[in-house]
């Protein structure tokens, strides 16, 4: 099941500010970019915080209130490590040149989930 | 539909444990965005290595408790196992030329 459309729009906005404010950008694949938005979105339906979607955790609402794997993850604001691969540095090799994603190119990918 | 077979709780002892070959197991969650780079290159591993290994995928959302005892942390993560052991890990989307060159240690 998908995310709340507000929770959506909550997460596309926040991930391309941060994109553009961390000097980072988004997965050639933007596919891969859609779905940990998505992921992002519906954590943040489920829990109230965009908790880590590439993540395993033994409790998701203890994780959630830690905020440390709430994103931008701690790893992210540190040193800019998402290995969610949604903010990537222009160095690697997975790296685009987008730092924006619509609504519809979010949905094209996630309505096939 | 993906050449390797989903394995869930129950049946991850005798389909990884108990294999007669090495086993590929990918550990992936559905909102995981590298996940969806790591599939297809899974199954191609899963056609290049038929008959000399078993290439499984175990869901960490439906499957908690198979992804806890073997402390999956970062999704995906593969492991391989072998007799029953794991015996090597992957963590994070990597080139196929990366994992086929784990695996073949194990052949």
């Amino acid at each position: 099941m998908q995310a709340s459309d507000k929770s959506l729009e909550a997460m596309r906005n926040f991930s391309e500010t941060y994109a553009k404010r961390s000097g980072t950008y988004f997965c050639a694949d933007l596919s891969v970019t859609a779905v940990v938005i998505e992921g992002l979105a519906k954590h943040k339906d489920d829990l109230g915080a965009p908790l880590c979607p590439c993540r395993h955790y033994e409790d998701k609402e203890a994780e959630a209130a830690a905020a440390y794997w709430n994103c931008p993850c701690v790893p992210m604001r540190e040193r800019k490590e998402c290995h969610c691969m949604l903010f990537l540095t222009p160095d690697n090799d997975f790296a685009g040149d987008q730092q924006e994603i619509s609504t519809e190119q979010i949905r094209a990918t996630t309505n096939q989930y | 539909m993906s050449a390797a077979a989903q394995v869930t709780d129950s049946t991850f002892k005798q389909e990884v444990l108990e294999s007669s070959v090495p086993v590929l197991v990918d550990f992936w969650a559905p909102w995981c965005g590298p996940c969806r780079m790591v599939a297809p290159i899974v199954d191609e591993i899963a056609t290049q290595y038929e008959g000399q290994i078993k290439v499984v995928k175990v869901n960490t959302d439906e499957n908690p408790a198979v992804a806890s005892q073997y402390g999956i942390r970062s999704i995906p993560t593969l492991m391989i196992f072998k007799g029953g052991q794991r015996v090597d890990m992957v963590v994070g989307a990597v080139p196929k030329t990366t994992l086929s060159s784990t695996l073949e240690k194990y052949l």
